[in-house]
Protein backbone atom coordinates (compact mmCIF):
# COMPACT_ATOMS: atom_id res chain seq x y z
CA UNK A 1 0.00 0.00 0.00
CA UNK A 2 1.47 3.46 -0.68
CA UNK A 3 1.95 5.73 1.95
CA UNK A 4 -1.12 8.36 1.44
CA UNK A 5 0.18 11.57 0.01
CA UNK A 6 -2.38 14.77 0.16
CA UNK A 7 -3.72 15.04 -2.67
CA UNK A 8 -5.98 11.11 -1.69
CA UNK A 9 -7.10 13.50 1.18
CA UNK A 10 -8.58 16.20 -1.16
CA UNK A 11 -11.97 13.81 -2.47
CA UNK A 12 -12.57 16.63 -4.91
CA UNK A 13 -10.14 15.01 -7.49
CA UNK A 14 -11.07 11.59 -9.52
CA UNK A 15 -7.07 11.41 -10.48
CA UNK A 16 -4.17 13.88 -9.95
CA UNK A 17 -1.25 12.85 -11.61
CA UNK A 18 1.56 16.00 -11.83
CA UNK A 19 4.30 15.80 -13.91
CA UNK A 20 4.65 11.86 -13.91
CA UNK A 21 7.75 10.58 -15.92
CA UNK A 22 8.35 6.70 -16.65
CA UNK A 23 12.02 6.15 -18.20
CA UNK A 24 12.60 2.18 -19.01
CA UNK A 25 15.51 -0.03 -18.07
CA UNK A 26 17.43 0.87 -21.17
CA UNK A 27 16.97 4.55 -21.11
CA UNK A 28 14.02 4.36 -23.22
CA UNK A 29 12.06 7.92 -22.15
CA UNK A 30 8.72 7.28 -22.39
CA UNK A 31 6.37 9.38 -20.65
CA UNK A 32 7.60 12.45 -19.97
CA UNK A 33 5.93 15.09 -16.95
CA UNK A 34 2.11 14.23 -17.45
CA UNK A 35 0.23 16.15 -15.67
CA UNK A 36 -3.65 15.45 -15.54
CA UNK A 37 -6.53 16.91 -13.03
CA UNK A 38 -9.22 14.78 -13.80
CA UNK A 39 -13.16 15.48 -12.06
CA UNK A 40 -14.37 12.72 -9.69
CA UNK A 41 -16.72 10.71 -12.01
CA UNK A 42 -15.70 11.93 -15.06
CA UNK A 43 -14.97 10.73 -18.22
CA UNK A 44 -11.55 11.41 -19.44
CA UNK A 45 -10.33 10.01 -22.97
CA UNK A 46 -6.78 9.69 -23.97
CA UNK A 47 -5.60 10.34 -27.50
CA UNK A 48 -2.61 9.82 -29.35
CA UNK A 49 -0.59 8.32 -31.87
CA UNK A 50 0.36 4.54 -31.29
CA UNK A 51 3.70 4.11 -29.83
CA UNK A 52 3.36 7.56 -27.69
CA UNK A 53 2.69 6.21 -24.65
CA UNK A 54 -1.00 5.62 -23.84
CA UNK A 55 -0.70 2.55 -22.20
CA UNK A 56 2.22 3.24 -20.23
CA UNK A 57 0.40 6.02 -19.02
CA UNK A 58 -2.24 3.58 -17.94
CA UNK A 59 0.32 0.41 -16.37
CA UNK A 60 1.64 3.37 -14.27
CA UNK A 61 -1.94 4.09 -13.29
CA UNK A 62 -2.68 0.81 -12.74
CA UNK A 63 0.87 0.18 -10.69
CA UNK A 64 1.79 -2.48 -13.81
CA UNK A 65 4.94 0.19 -14.59
CA UNK A 66 6.23 1.51 -11.81
CA UNK A 67 6.92 5.61 -11.99
CA UNK A 68 10.77 6.96 -12.53
CA UNK A 69 9.32 10.52 -11.34
CA UNK A 70 6.17 12.65 -10.35
CA UNK A 71 3.06 11.82 -8.86
CA UNK A 72 0.05 10.01 -8.72
CA UNK A 73 -2.70 10.20 -6.71
CA UNK A 74 -5.53 7.42 -6.91
CA UNK A 75 -8.96 8.91 -6.02
CA UNK A 76 -10.73 7.55 -2.79
CA UNK A 77 -8.94 4.32 -0.61
CA UNK A 78 -7.14 4.35 -3.88
CA UNK A 79 -8.62 0.88 -5.67
CA UNK A 80 -8.71 0.94 -9.21
CA UNK A 81 -9.89 -1.48 -12.02
CA UNK A 82 -8.01 -1.88 -15.34
CA UNK A 83 -9.18 -3.69 -18.47
CA UNK A 84 -6.15 -4.33 -20.81
CA UNK A 85 -6.16 -4.12 -24.86
CA UNK A 86 -7.18 -6.86 -26.10
CA UNK A 87 -8.44 -10.24 -25.39
CA UNK A 88 -7.82 -10.69 -21.63
CA UNK A 89 -10.73 -12.72 -20.50
CA UNK A 90 -8.92 -15.67 -18.84
CA UNK A 91 -9.88 -18.68 -21.67
CA UNK A 92 -9.71 -20.88 -18.04
CA UNK A 93 -12.73 -19.10 -16.39
CA UNK A 94 -16.41 -19.23 -17.17
CA UNK A 95 -17.80 -16.07 -17.87
CA UNK A 96 -19.49 -15.67 -13.97
CA UNK A 97 -15.71 -16.45 -13.09
CA UNK A 98 -13.93 -13.93 -14.84
CA UNK A 99 -16.50 -11.21 -13.87
CA UNK A 100 -15.62 -12.27 -10.22
CA UNK A 101 -12.19 -13.21 -10.35
CA UNK A 102 -11.48 -9.41 -8.86
CA UNK A 103 -13.69 -9.48 -6.18
CA UNK A 104 -12.28 -13.04 -4.90
CA UNK A 105 -9.18 -11.48 -5.47
CA UNK A 106 -9.75 -8.49 -3.15
CA UNK A 107 -11.76 -11.06 -0.65
CA UNK A 108 -15.42 -9.91 -1.94
CA UNK A 109 -17.76 -12.69 -0.13
CA UNK A 110 -18.87 -15.51 -2.30
CA UNK A 111 -22.54 -14.57 -2.03
CA UNK A 112 -21.64 -10.99 -2.95
CA UNK A 113 -19.64 -12.04 -6.00
CA UNK A 114 -22.46 -14.37 -7.66
CA UNK A 115 -24.73 -11.29 -6.75
CA UNK A 116 -22.93 -8.60 -8.83
CA UNK A 117 -21.65 -10.85 -11.15
CA UNK A 118 -25.15 -11.83 -12.47
CA UNK A 119 -26.31 -8.63 -12.21
CA UNK A 120 -23.63 -7.32 -14.40
CA UNK A 121 -23.74 -10.45 -16.80
CA UNK A 122 -27.19 -9.45 -17.48
CA UNK A 123 -26.88 -5.72 -17.37
CA UNK A 124 -24.60 -6.57 -20.65
CA UNK A 125 -27.14 -9.43 -21.83
CA UNK A 126 -24.95 -12.06 -20.89
CA UNK A 127 -27.07 -14.01 -18.60
CA UNK A 128 -27.44 -16.94 -21.13
CA UNK A 129 -23.72 -17.21 -21.27
CA UNK A 130 -22.51 -17.20 -17.52
CA UNK A 131 -21.44 -20.81 -17.89
CA UNK A 132 -20.01 -20.30 -20.64
CA UNK A 133 -16.09 -20.23 -21.44
CA UNK A 134 -14.28 -17.26 -23.63
CA UNK A 135 -13.04 -19.50 -26.16
CA UNK A 136 -17.06 -20.04 -27.42
CA UNK A 137 -17.98 -16.10 -27.22
CA UNK A 138 -17.85 -13.81 -29.34
CA UNK A 139 -15.23 -10.87 -29.22
CA UNK A 140 -17.68 -8.19 -28.32
CA UNK A 141 -19.26 -10.57 -25.67
CA UNK A 142 -15.77 -11.28 -24.55
CA UNK A 143 -15.09 -7.50 -24.38
CA UNK A 144 -18.51 -7.39 -22.38
CA UNK A 145 -17.26 -9.92 -19.55
CA UNK A 146 -13.55 -7.71 -19.36
CA UNK A 147 -15.58 -4.54 -18.82
CA UNK A 148 -18.26 -6.60 -16.18
CA UNK A 149 -15.02 -7.52 -14.60
CA UNK A 150 -13.67 -4.23 -14.22
CA UNK A 151 -17.19 -2.60 -12.67
CA UNK A 152 -17.74 -5.52 -10.51
CA UNK A 153 -15.07 -4.26 -8.46
CA UNK A 154 -17.37 -1.13 -7.88
CA UNK A 155 -13.63 1.17 -7.74
CA UNK A 156 -13.50 4.79 -7.56
CA UNK A 157 -11.57 4.47 -10.99
CA UNK A 158 -11.66 2.94 -14.01
CA UNK A 159 -9.07 2.32 -16.35
CA UNK A 160 -9.48 1.14 -19.89
CA UNK A 161 -6.41 0.47 -22.88
CA UNK A 162 -8.81 0.61 -26.47
CA UNK A 163 -11.30 -2.04 -24.50
CA UNK A 164 -13.49 -1.81 -28.33
CA UNK A 165 -10.89 -1.47 -30.78
CA UNK A 166 -11.14 -5.10 -31.97
CA UNK A 167 -14.85 -4.63 -32.76
CA UNK A 168 -17.08 -4.08 -35.39
CA UNK A 169 -18.58 -0.79 -35.93
CA UNK A 170 -22.31 -1.80 -34.84
CA UNK A 171 -20.84 -3.81 -32.04
CA UNK A 172 -18.50 -1.28 -30.53
CA UNK A 173 -21.92 1.54 -30.66
CA UNK A 174 -23.75 -1.19 -28.57
CA UNK A 175 -20.72 -1.75 -26.09
CA UNK A 176 -20.30 2.04 -26.08
CA UNK A 177 -24.02 2.33 -25.00
CA UNK A 178 -23.53 -0.40 -22.04
CA UNK A 179 -20.42 1.06 -20.83
CA UNK A 180 -21.67 4.46 -20.48
CA UNK A 181 -24.73 3.22 -18.80
CA UNK A 182 -22.76 1.34 -16.00
CA UNK A 183 -20.39 4.42 -15.64
CA UNK A 184 -23.49 6.52 -15.22
CA UNK A 185 -24.47 4.53 -12.77
CA UNK A 186 -21.63 3.58 -11.13
CA UNK A 187 -20.09 7.37 -10.56
CA UNK A 188 -16.36 6.39 -11.25
CA UNK A 189 -13.40 8.47 -12.85
CA UNK A 190 -12.74 6.81 -16.29
CA UNK A 191 -9.53 6.81 -18.03
CA UNK A 192 -10.16 5.93 -21.10
CA UNK A 193 -7.43 5.32 -24.00
CA UNK A 194 -8.11 5.65 -27.61
CA UNK A 195 -6.63 6.56 -30.97
CA UNK A 196 -10.04 7.40 -32.42
CA UNK A 197 -11.12 10.93 -32.41
CA UNK A 198 -14.82 10.12 -32.65
CA UNK A 199 -14.64 7.20 -30.01
CA UNK A 200 -13.83 9.97 -28.01
CA UNK A 201 -15.79 12.35 -28.72
CA UNK A 202 -18.90 9.98 -28.19
CA UNK A 203 -17.73 8.94 -25.21
CA UNK A 204 -15.73 11.61 -23.06
CA UNK A 205 -16.40 14.84 -21.06
CA UNK A 206 -12.50 15.79 -21.69
CA UNK A 207 -9.90 14.57 -24.35
CA UNK A 208 -6.23 14.97 -23.52
CA UNK A 209 -4.03 14.60 -26.68
CA UNK A 210 -0.77 12.94 -25.98
CA UNK A 211 2.44 13.80 -27.70
CA UNK A 212 4.27 11.34 -29.72
CA UNK A 213 7.46 9.76 -27.43
CA UNK A 214 8.45 10.60 -24.70
CA UNK A 215 4.51 10.98 -24.29
CA UNK A 216 3.48 14.36 -22.46
CA UNK A 217 0.03 16.23 -22.47
CA UNK A 218 -0.45 18.50 -25.52
CA UNK A 219 -3.76 19.89 -24.68
CA UNK A 220 -6.96 18.93 -22.78
CA UNK A 221 -10.24 19.65 -24.46
CA UNK A 222 -13.64 19.82 -22.93
CA UNK A 223 -16.31 18.25 -25.32
CA UNK A 224 -19.34 20.11 -24.74
CA UNK A 225 -22.06 17.69 -26.09
CA UNK A 226 -25.24 16.66 -24.14
CA UNK A 227 -26.10 13.01 -23.49
CA UNK A 228 -26.75 10.37 -24.42
CA UNK A 229 -24.72 11.01 -27.48
CA UNK A 230 -24.90 9.43 -30.96
CA UNK A 231 -22.56 8.80 -33.49
CA UNK A 232 -25.28 10.74 -36.11
CA UNK A 233 -26.31 13.51 -33.98
CA UNK A 234 -22.80 14.34 -32.79
CA UNK A 235 -22.44 15.59 -36.71
CA UNK A 236 -24.98 17.48 -37.07
CA UNK A 237 -23.53 19.40 -33.83
CA UNK A 238 -21.98 23.10 -35.35
CA UNK A 239 -18.89 22.35 -32.49
CA UNK A 240 -18.19 18.61 -34.14
CA UNK A 241 -16.32 20.20 -37.54
CA UNK A 242 -13.70 22.31 -35.18
CA UNK A 243 -13.23 20.02 -32.52
CA UNK A 244 -12.77 16.70 -34.77
CA UNK A 245 -10.34 19.26 -37.12
CA UNK A 246 -9.00 20.26 -33.59
CA UNK A 247 -8.00 17.15 -32.13
CA UNK A 248 -7.10 15.82 -35.60
CA UNK A 249 -4.30 18.72 -35.53
CA UNK A 250 -3.36 17.79 -32.47
CA UNK A 251 -3.09 14.56 -33.66
CA UNK A 252 -1.06 15.85 -36.68
CA UNK A 253 1.26 17.66 -35.24
CA UNK A 254 3.23 14.39 -34.11
CA UNK B 1 -27.32 -39.04 -31.46
CA UNK B 2 -27.62 -38.11 -34.93
CA UNK B 3 -24.88 -35.41 -34.13
CA UNK B 4 -22.84 -37.81 -31.95
CA UNK B 5 -22.45 -40.19 -35.06
CA UNK B 6 -21.60 -37.72 -37.16
CA UNK B 7 -19.00 -35.74 -35.16
CA UNK B 8 -17.08 -38.81 -33.99
CA UNK B 9 -18.73 -41.58 -34.93
CA UNK B 10 -18.00 -42.22 -38.29
CA UNK B 11 -14.65 -41.04 -38.77
CA UNK B 12 -13.91 -43.56 -36.00
CA UNK B 13 -15.35 -46.42 -38.24
CA UNK B 14 -13.36 -45.00 -41.05
CA UNK B 15 -10.28 -45.28 -39.08
CA UNK B 16 -10.77 -48.80 -38.48
CA UNK B 17 -11.22 -49.27 -41.79
CA UNK B 18 -7.29 -49.93 -42.92
CA UNK B 19 -6.27 -51.34 -39.47
CA UNK B 20 -8.83 -54.16 -40.23
CA UNK B 21 -8.20 -54.80 -43.92
CA UNK B 22 -4.39 -54.92 -43.06
CA UNK B 23 -5.47 -57.29 -40.35
CA UNK B 24 -7.02 -59.47 -43.03
CA UNK B 25 -4.52 -59.04 -45.32
CA UNK B 26 -2.21 -60.80 -43.01
CA UNK B 27 -4.74 -63.50 -41.83
CA UNK B 28 -5.24 -64.33 -45.35
CA UNK B 29 -1.30 -64.24 -45.87
CA UNK B 30 -0.31 -66.22 -42.93
CA UNK B 31 -3.38 -69.30 -44.33
CA UNK B 32 -2.19 -69.63 -47.76
CA UNK B 33 1.80 -69.59 -46.47
CA UNK B 34 2.49 -66.52 -48.52
CA UNK B 35 4.32 -65.71 -45.27
CA UNK B 36 6.40 -67.89 -42.87
CA UNK B 37 3.68 -68.70 -39.73
CA UNK B 38 6.49 -70.18 -37.83
CA UNK B 39 7.71 -65.98 -37.38
CA UNK B 40 4.56 -64.58 -38.60
CA UNK B 41 1.58 -66.30 -37.04
CA UNK B 42 -2.18 -65.48 -37.93
CA UNK B 43 -3.89 -62.77 -36.47
CA UNK B 44 -6.14 -64.97 -34.99
CA UNK B 45 -3.57 -67.39 -33.72
CA UNK B 46 -2.14 -64.58 -31.69
CA UNK B 47 -5.67 -63.23 -30.30
CA UNK B 48 -6.06 -67.04 -29.03
CA UNK B 49 -2.97 -67.26 -27.19
CA UNK B 50 -3.32 -63.81 -25.98
CA UNK B 51 -6.52 -64.55 -24.51
CA UNK B 52 -5.56 -67.94 -23.49
CA UNK B 53 -2.44 -66.40 -21.50
CA UNK B 54 -5.02 -63.75 -20.29
CA UNK B 55 -6.86 -66.32 -18.99
CA UNK B 56 -4.39 -68.18 -17.45
CA UNK B 57 -3.64 -65.19 -15.69
CA UNK B 58 -0.07 -65.03 -16.51
CA UNK B 59 -0.40 -62.10 -18.81
CA UNK B 60 -1.95 -60.67 -16.92
CA UNK B 61 0.25 -61.03 -13.75
CA UNK B 62 3.23 -59.69 -16.29
CA UNK B 63 0.70 -57.12 -17.71
CA UNK B 64 0.41 -55.87 -13.92
CA UNK B 65 3.89 -55.77 -13.26
CA UNK B 66 5.02 -53.80 -15.99
CA UNK B 67 2.21 -51.77 -15.25
CA UNK B 68 2.98 -51.07 -11.50
CA UNK B 69 6.48 -49.84 -13.03
CA UNK B 70 4.90 -47.47 -15.14
CA UNK B 71 2.59 -45.90 -12.92
CA UNK B 72 5.13 -45.34 -9.95
CA UNK B 73 8.25 -44.04 -12.33
CA UNK B 74 5.33 -41.73 -14.24
CA UNK B 75 4.17 -40.32 -10.60
CA UNK B 76 8.05 -39.81 -9.60
CA UNK B 77 9.41 -38.08 -12.88
CA UNK B 78 5.95 -36.22 -13.54
CA UNK B 79 5.19 -34.54 -10.32
CA UNK B 80 8.93 -33.20 -9.71
CA UNK B 81 8.93 -32.59 -13.37
CA UNK B 82 6.17 -30.43 -13.75
CA UNK B 83 6.87 -28.69 -10.84
CA UNK B 84 10.69 -27.58 -10.99
CA UNK B 85 9.62 -27.27 -14.62
CA UNK B 86 6.71 -24.49 -13.60
CA UNK B 87 9.31 -23.12 -11.13
CA UNK B 88 12.04 -22.96 -13.53
CA UNK B 89 9.90 -21.21 -15.90
CA UNK B 90 8.70 -18.71 -13.43
CA UNK B 91 12.06 -17.64 -12.06
CA UNK B 92 14.53 -16.32 -14.45
CA UNK B 93 17.47 -17.54 -11.81
CA UNK B 94 16.55 -21.53 -11.13
CA UNK B 95 16.30 -21.37 -14.80
CA UNK B 96 19.64 -20.42 -15.84
CA UNK B 97 20.58 -22.49 -13.25
CA UNK B 98 19.00 -25.46 -14.29
CA UNK B 99 18.52 -25.39 -17.94
CA UNK B 100 22.22 -26.45 -19.14
CA UNK B 101 22.49 -29.30 -17.44
CA UNK B 102 18.71 -30.44 -17.91
CA UNK B 103 19.07 -30.17 -21.82
CA UNK B 104 22.56 -31.91 -21.24
CA UNK B 105 20.51 -34.79 -19.55
CA UNK B 106 17.97 -34.66 -21.78
CA UNK B 107 19.91 -35.32 -24.58
CA UNK B 108 21.35 -38.53 -23.53
CA UNK B 109 19.33 -41.69 -24.91
CA UNK B 110 17.11 -42.84 -22.09
CA UNK B 111 17.99 -46.77 -21.94
CA UNK B 112 22.20 -45.64 -22.54
CA UNK B 113 21.62 -45.06 -18.62
CA UNK B 114 20.64 -48.84 -17.74
CA UNK B 115 24.24 -49.61 -16.97
CA UNK B 116 25.19 -47.42 -14.77
CA UNK B 117 21.52 -47.67 -13.17
CA UNK B 118 22.09 -50.92 -12.85
CA UNK B 119 25.63 -50.34 -11.13
CA UNK B 120 23.75 -47.84 -8.83
CA UNK B 121 20.30 -50.10 -7.80
CA UNK B 122 21.39 -53.63 -8.37
CA UNK B 123 19.15 -55.48 -10.75
CA UNK B 124 16.15 -54.17 -8.80
CA UNK B 125 12.81 -52.85 -9.24
CA UNK B 126 13.97 -49.49 -8.12
CA UNK B 127 16.25 -49.83 -10.81
CA UNK B 128 13.50 -50.34 -13.20
CA UNK B 129 11.32 -47.60 -12.01
CA UNK B 130 14.43 -45.04 -12.11
CA UNK B 131 14.11 -45.72 -15.37
CA UNK B 132 10.75 -44.86 -16.09
CA UNK B 133 10.98 -41.86 -13.47
CA UNK B 134 14.19 -40.62 -15.23
CA UNK B 135 12.68 -40.54 -18.80
CA UNK B 136 9.63 -38.96 -17.75
CA UNK B 137 10.97 -35.90 -15.58
CA UNK B 138 13.12 -34.09 -18.20
CA UNK B 139 10.02 -34.61 -21.02
CA UNK B 140 7.85 -33.12 -18.40
CA UNK B 141 10.52 -30.81 -17.12
CA UNK B 142 10.62 -28.96 -20.19
CA UNK B 143 7.01 -28.99 -21.24
CA UNK B 144 6.30 -27.14 -17.94
CA UNK B 145 9.48 -24.63 -18.33
CA UNK B 146 8.09 -23.56 -21.79
CA UNK B 147 4.29 -23.73 -20.69
CA UNK B 148 5.15 -21.38 -17.78
CA UNK B 149 7.66 -19.21 -19.66
CA UNK B 150 4.66 -18.38 -22.40
CA UNK B 151 1.90 -17.39 -20.39
CA UNK B 152 1.10 -14.34 -22.00
CA UNK B 153 2.28 -11.35 -20.29
CA UNK B 154 -1.48 -9.62 -20.75
CA UNK B 155 -3.32 -12.18 -18.39
CA UNK B 156 -0.18 -11.62 -15.74
CA UNK B 157 -0.39 -7.52 -15.93
CA UNK B 158 -4.32 -8.12 -15.36
CA UNK B 159 -4.40 -10.50 -12.77
CA UNK B 160 -1.83 -7.31 -11.37
CA UNK B 161 -3.60 -4.83 -12.20
CA UNK B 162 -6.77 -6.52 -10.07
CA UNK B 163 -3.98 -6.75 -6.61
CA UNK B 164 -2.86 -10.27 -7.17
CA UNK B 165 0.54 -11.12 -5.64
CA UNK B 166 3.40 -13.70 -6.46
CA UNK B 167 1.49 -16.48 -5.08
CA UNK B 168 -1.80 -15.74 -6.68
CA UNK B 169 -0.39 -15.14 -9.84
CA UNK B 170 0.74 -18.42 -9.71
CA UNK B 171 -2.38 -20.36 -8.68
CA UNK B 172 -5.04 -17.83 -10.82
CA UNK B 173 -3.01 -17.48 -14.04
CA UNK B 174 0.25 -19.18 -14.34
CA UNK B 175 -0.65 -23.23 -13.43
CA UNK B 176 -4.28 -22.59 -14.74
CA UNK B 177 -2.98 -21.13 -18.36
CA UNK B 178 0.22 -23.96 -18.29
CA UNK B 179 -1.74 -26.81 -17.79
CA UNK B 180 -2.47 -27.72 -20.98
CA UNK B 181 1.26 -27.35 -22.72
CA UNK B 182 2.03 -29.62 -19.44
CA UNK B 183 -0.82 -32.30 -20.32
CA UNK B 184 0.61 -32.73 -23.74
CA UNK B 185 4.13 -33.31 -22.18
CA UNK B 186 2.55 -35.66 -20.08
CA UNK B 187 1.28 -38.03 -22.62
CA UNK B 188 4.50 -37.85 -24.99
CA UNK B 189 6.38 -38.88 -21.35
CA UNK B 190 3.86 -41.46 -21.32
CA UNK B 191 5.06 -42.44 -24.64
CA UNK B 192 8.82 -42.08 -23.27
CA UNK B 193 8.10 -44.22 -20.08
CA UNK B 194 6.80 -47.29 -22.54
CA UNK B 195 9.16 -47.33 -24.48
CA UNK B 196 12.04 -47.19 -21.48
CA UNK B 197 9.89 -49.69 -19.44
CA UNK B 198 10.25 -52.66 -22.62
CA UNK B 199 13.81 -51.86 -23.12
CA UNK B 200 14.51 -52.16 -19.49
CA UNK B 201 12.37 -55.42 -18.74
CA UNK B 202 14.28 -56.70 -22.08
CA UNK B 203 17.85 -56.43 -20.31
CA UNK B 204 17.39 -56.11 -17.10
CA UNK B 205 14.55 -58.18 -15.19
CA UNK B 206 12.42 -62.01 -15.68
CA UNK B 207 8.89 -60.51 -15.11
CA UNK B 208 6.97 -58.04 -16.48
CA UNK B 209 5.70 -58.16 -20.38
CA UNK B 210 9.19 -56.35 -21.71
CA UNK B 211 10.73 -59.62 -19.98
CA UNK B 212 8.01 -62.04 -21.27
CA UNK B 213 8.16 -60.12 -25.28
CA UNK B 214 12.02 -60.97 -24.78
CA UNK B 215 12.17 -64.53 -23.54
CA UNK B 216 9.30 -65.92 -25.99
CA UNK B 217 11.59 -64.27 -28.55
CA UNK B 218 14.54 -66.44 -27.15
CA UNK B 219 12.94 -69.82 -27.81
CA UNK B 220 11.19 -68.87 -30.79
CA UNK B 221 7.64 -68.72 -28.99
CA UNK B 222 6.65 -66.43 -31.44
CA UNK B 223 2.60 -66.21 -30.50
CA UNK B 224 3.64 -65.61 -26.88
CA UNK B 225 5.68 -63.33 -28.33
CA UNK B 226 2.97 -61.20 -30.07
CA UNK B 227 0.90 -61.79 -27.41
CA UNK B 228 3.19 -59.66 -24.90
CA UNK B 229 3.61 -57.32 -27.61
CA UNK B 230 -0.80 -56.78 -28.32
CA UNK B 231 -0.80 -56.52 -24.01
CA UNK B 232 1.90 -54.21 -24.22
CA UNK B 233 -0.17 -51.73 -26.60
CA UNK B 234 -3.03 -52.16 -24.67
CA UNK B 235 -1.30 -51.02 -21.41
CA UNK B 236 -0.08 -48.12 -23.32
CA UNK B 237 -3.85 -47.47 -24.91
CA UNK B 238 -5.34 -47.84 -21.41
CA UNK B 239 -2.60 -45.42 -19.39
CA UNK B 240 -3.23 -42.66 -22.82
CA UNK B 241 -6.74 -43.69 -22.10
CA UNK B 242 -6.44 -42.58 -18.53
CA UNK B 243 -4.32 -39.46 -19.12
CA UNK B 244 -7.11 -38.45 -21.32
CA UNK B 245 -9.78 -38.58 -19.09
CA UNK B 246 -8.02 -36.33 -16.17
CA UNK B 247 -7.07 -33.79 -18.63
CA UNK B 248 -10.70 -33.41 -19.82
CA UNK B 249 -11.55 -33.32 -16.11
CA UNK B 250 -9.11 -30.83 -15.01
CA UNK B 251 -9.37 -28.90 -18.05
CA UNK B 252 -12.71 -28.82 -19.03
CA UNK B 253 -12.27 -25.18 -21.39
CA UNK B 254 -9.91 -27.43 -23.16
CA UNK B 255 -12.38 -29.78 -24.41
CA UNK B 256 -15.10 -27.27 -25.08
CA UNK B 257 -13.09 -25.31 -27.16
Amino acid sequence: MPTPSPAVVQRAHGLEIVEAGVTYSGGVVALAGVSLSLAQGSFHAILGPSGCGKSTLLKTIARIVPLSSGSIARPGDGSFAYVPQGNSCFPWLRAEENVAYGMRLRGVSRGERTRRASQLLADLGLEAFARTYPAQLSEGMRQRVTIARAFALEAPLLLMDEPLSALDFQTKIAVQNELLRLWSRSGCTVVYVTHDIDEALALADNVSVLSARPGHVLETVSIPFVRPRSYAALREQPEYGPLFRKLYTLLGEQ
Amino acid sequence: MKGLLRGSGAPLLLGLLLPAFLLGLWQIAAEQRWIDTLFYPAPWDVAQRTWEQARSGDLLADAWVTNRRLLIGFAIGAIPGGLIGLAAGISRPLRRLLYPLATALYVVPRIAMLPLVLVAFGITDGARIFMVGFSVFFVVFFAALSAAEQVSPMHLETARAFGAGRLRLITTVLVPASAPAVFSGLRIAMGFALIVIVGTEFLASNDGLGARIWQSYQIFDFPSMYAGIVAVTMVGVALNLVLLAIERMALPWVRET
